[in-house]
């Protein structure tokens, strides 16, 4: 019974240890957690069959082999995968290396460190979900290897957990905050991060509209404005090689002269690309942890992918006023020979309008009247002059299309043009009281400066051909799409999108609450508390420790009076202990005589001493019950006892 | 004291190489309970049993169960005197003071009940008389585990009448050399000299009866009876009659043992003979008895 009992551990270490390995699946190269769980597997099979275990000579080539993989593969052993993964392939081998309880116990540690690797790739509730199952079947397992019965014993397990629960919020609440978060790794340069391309060809932004992940949420502090006028602005094109714009010249700097514009103020979370993020067009001052970059744009302070909050605060609607050298304009203007047909029409729209102002109403108006439409699935732009197959034969594109469109006809017709990247809208979650922008929302527009004002004014070409585009979002302007494109558009039972909205706003919580907890909510949370300005996390954090270890103390009294032991039992367990340091085991099941036929083969004096000590003990407990004070004294007779000393 | 050392002395010339079921036959009857040897044929229960009743001074009977017999066959029966023209009761075999029952599974449950009943009882009642058994009263049932063909197994419930079952099992092979060169076996019985009366035996019995059990004691044979009441792979688990039965044992083995107290030794040496029976394990089943001794805490 004891035998298979013990099995019964390991197998449930086996279990506990992969299930904590499972979601690693699907951040690591995939063979590398299926040959860590298959070897759990056969280590089981192994175990059940009470085999033999292999060679640490057949163990030490396969480990071997195995890194070597892991290197061919990766190509580190070292940061957040390599680190992962070669922390795997060690526990797989080191279960083959598991025999007595000890090595067991070592192995369920390591499935405790395990547990919070996950949290490394993804910081996600579902994540947080799977960390808990883990840290239950762990616990478990502990129980089970520890020689708990397995009936009831997943239930101690959740009463230890639910115990450890109080400790781990006060814990998480006052810990003194890092700077980053703890998994801020070196990007792993394998993986490319989603978010809008670094350069713009016609097409490559559509691939983007059809996913309909997050991209970032926002909460505006008071009045949100409408649809229309939020442009996110991320990126800067701002060179054409007759195919493709990109950003080749970022600005040293600008002088900006901001003027009219109403003020909004909105706390954004989204993850970054390239360490960009969004900013609500125009902001005025940069948000804390990054810098306001020329062309209105935010860069983070660091590198890393792992989600960022901010608060800004932005001007609406304002004249974005600067000051362009002749070079500067030049670059602007610059562009490659051909579409002859486009520029000549560039010319004439200068000609009717007069000014900037002027250019801009009549390209608008021949884009809204000019048989335009606007589609995701725009014939390929195949030709040399691709502009010009656009502007007079094609006549389809979503906003790339038009945006590169205009830019290039501004230009051609001699006014410093740009576009401009981001996204533009969102989507209220009346759950969670925030706007949620999606990928599909991703958008281009463009930016002309007008010499007359010196201003870069955004005109949005995509507005004029399908309005609906930016007032009410992609799916609304594309309804010929909505059959064709699975999950876009398709108007959702509106029970589906309540669970949508839901999962969205505990996603948003979940961010804002958790995984943005930084030092600042730390801060936040102690002056509602009345800690006042300046408080020391780690102060507060030894508050809590100390003050809590006293106000458990009454407890651990009440405990220990509970569970006093008498004198003869306290004395059992010291003659178990020190016999257990002469290597004689003693278990819970033997009675005096069979710890006296143990120590038989002891010296002389040694057995004497304890043949008279047992003989007292099998008296009081099973002769005579005596009273405390001889039982003491016993105590102190057995407390005296020294092996090899008379 | 000392008799009871002659007579197990002289039972181990007896009955070579199986001193311990020696000492759980005799710590069985000091118990005032009745013994079940289930064993192969020819390993020494008739034996054992003679041997016993020799050493004790016990009269002493032996009845071959087989299915056609009687309940009168071993009760008694009432027999018309035709001089005075009244009955008379003629007592069977079960009035001797040692009753060995051979291979009691051969006989019909109707026979195996009236003999249970009257151990049971200490008393035969036979046409509304009754008439009580000697003192001591003892039965050595033995039956042969691995024949099945044409028996009626006992059920658990009668088994429960069982204080102990032991096996012998063949002996050790320096015993058997010696048993093999030595003298025939009925002609050493013959030459036993009782040791001990009846008056005796019934004064140790008392003494056993009287021993020192501690409440720690009780705990742990408490802890031992919930064990198996915990265990799933038992039917049912002990029940408390059992638990005295069990307390009565190790009381007996105390007193073999020459002490005037119960120890948590005693109670694990007489387990696995007082529980195996009542918790239906085979006599090769003991394993999982000896291995929950092991696992249970001495409280």
């Amino acid at each position: 019974m004891i035998k298979s009992l013990l099995r019964q551990g390991e197998m449930a270490v086996l279990l506990a240890v992969a299930l904590v390995i499972l979601p690693l699946l699907l951040f690591l190269p995939p063979w590398l957690p299926m040959l860590v769980l298959s070897m759990l597997a056969l280590r089981g099979a192994l175990l059940h069959r009470q085999a033999v275990l292999p060679s640490l000579y057949l163990l030490l080539p396969l480990l071997l082999l195995a890194v070597g993989g892991l290197w061919l593969s990766l190509n580190t052993l070292v940061g957040r995968e390599g680190g992962a993964a070669l922390l795997i392939l060690l526990l797989g081998f080191k279960s083959f290396e598991s025999r007595q309880q000890r090595d067991w116990q070592v192995l369920l540690a390591l499935g405790f460190f395990l547990a919070a690797m996950p949290l490394l790739f993804d910081q996600s509730p579902l994540a947080a979900v799977w960390l808990a199952i883990s840290l239950l079947v762990l616990t478990w397992a502990m129980l089970i290897l520890s020689g708990e019965m397995v009936e009831g014993s997943l239930r101690s397990a959740m009463q230890a957990l639910a115990l450890s629960l109080p400790l781990m919020l006060v814990l998480f609440v006052v810990m003194p905050r890092l700077p980053g978060p703890l998994w801020s790794m070196p990007h792993d340069q394998h993986v490319a991060g989603t978010g809008l391309s670094d350069s713009m060809e016609p097409g490559s932004i559509s691939q983007l509209v059809q996913q309909q992940e997050p991209a970032f949420s926002v909460v505006f502090a008071g009045q949100a404005p409408a649809v229309s006028e939020m442009y996110w602005r991320i990126m800067i094109f701002d060179d054409f090689d007759g195919r493709r714009w990109q950003n080749v010249r970022g600005l040293s700097s600008e002088t900006v002269q901001w003027q009219g514009g109403r003020l909004v103020s909105y706390s954004l979370t989204g993850k970054p690309s390239k360490s960009r993020l969004p900013l609500l067009e125009y902001t005025v001052t940069a948000p804390a942890g990054g810098v306001l970059e020329p062309g209105n744009l935010f860069k983070l302070a660091r590198d890393g992918d792992e989600l960022f909050r901010f608060q800004a605060q932005s001007l609406l609607a304002a004249h974005y006023r600067t000051v362009l050298s002749r070079a500067d304009q030049d670059f602007y203007r610059h562009l490659p020979p051909g579409n002859p047909a486009s520029r000549q029409l560039a010319l004439q729209w200068r000609a009717q309008g007069g000014d900037g102002a002027g250019f801009v109403r009549a390209a608008l108006q021949y884009f809204r009247l000019g048989g335009f439409s606007y589609t995701l699935q725009p014939p390929l732009l195949n030709s040399e002059d691709g502009i010009d197959q656009f502007m007079f034969s094609s006549r389809q594109g979503f906003c790339e299309h038009y945006a590169s469109a205009l830019a290039f006809m501004a230009r051609a017709a001699g006014m410093p043009a740009r576009i401009v990247t981001g996204y533009q809208g969102g989507q209220f979650n009346p759950v969670g009281q925030f706007w949620q922008v999606k990928s599909s929302d991703a958008h281009a527009w463009v930016e002309i400066w007008l010499a007359e004002t010196g201003e870069w004014l955004r005109v949005d070409p995509t507005a004029a051909v399908a309005p609906d585009r930016v007032t009410q979002g992609v799916s609304q302007s594309i309804p010929a799409m909505q059959s064709q494109l699975p999950g876009l558009g398709r108007s959702m039972p509106s029970w589906l999108l309540r669970v949508q909205q839901n999962w969205q706003a505990a996603g948003f919580a979940w961010q804002q609450w958790v995984v943005g907890y930084d030092a600042g909510k730390q801060l936040n949370l102690y002056r509602w508390l009345g800690l006042g300005e300046q408080v020391d996390s780690g102060a507060v954090l030894r508050a809590v420790l100390i003050g809590g270890g006293l106000a458990c103390l009454p407890l651990l009294l009440l405990w220990r009076r509970q569970c006093a032991q008498s004198p003869l039992q306290q004395g059992r367990d010291r003659l178990v202990q020190v016999l257990a340091a002469m290597g004689i085991m003693v278990v819970d099941s033997d009675g005096p005589l069979d710890i006296l036929n143990k120590v038989r083969r002891l010296p002389e004096p040694d057995y004497r001493q304890l043949k008279a000590l047992l003989k007292e003990y099998a008296a009081m407990r099973y002769r005579q019950p005596v009273p405390q004070q001889q039982a003491r004294q016993w105590l102190r007779r057995v407390k005296a006892f020294r092996p090899g000393r008379q | 004291m000392q008799s009871l050392s002659l007579a197990y002395r002289q039972l181990n010339t007896l009955i070579l190489g199986k001193p311990r079921a020696i000492r759980l036959a005799l710590a069985c009857l000091i118990a005032r309970g009745h013994l079940l040897i289930e064993d192969l044929p020819g390993v020494g229960k008739t034996t054992l049993a003679h041997g016993l009743a020799a050493v004790l001074g016990l009269h002493y009977q032996r009845v071959q169960f087989t299915s056609d017999l009687l309940p009168a066959d071993i009760l008694g029966v009432n027999i018309y005197q035709r001089e005075t023209g009244s009955f008379r009761f003629h007592q069977g075999p079960v009035f001797s003071q040692l009753l060995l029952a051979d291979e009691i599974n051969r006989a019909s449950p109707k026979v195996q009940s009236a003999l249970l009943e009257a151990m049971e009882e200490r008393q035969v009642s036979i046409d509304g008389e009754s008439h009580p058994l000697p003192t001591p009263f003892f039965v050595i049932a033995t039956q042969n585990p691995s024949e099945q063909l044409g028996t009626f197994p006992l059920p658990e419930s009668q088994l429960d009448r069982f204080l102990m079952r032991i096996s012998l099992g063949y002996p050790p092979p320096e015993a058997e050399r010696a048993l093999l060169l030595g003298q025939d076996r009925r002609t050493l019985l013959a030459d036993i000299s009782a040791g001990l009366t009846a008056a005796d035996l019934l004064l140790l019995q008392n003494k056993a009866a009287a021993l020192t059990v501690t409440p720690d004691l009780a705990d742990y044979v408490l802890a031992l009876l919930q064990a198996t009441r915990q265990e799933r792979s038992y039917l049912t688990g002990l029940s408390p009659r059992a638990g005295l039965a069990l307390l009565a044992a190790a009381r007996a083995w105390a007193l073999l043992e020459g002490r005037d107290h119960v120890l948590p030794e005693d109670v694990k040496a007489v387990f696995p003979h007082v529980a195996g029976h009542r918790l239906g394990l085979s006599g090769d089943a003991l394993g999982s008895l000896k291995k929950l001794l092991d696992h249970v805490a001495i409280p």
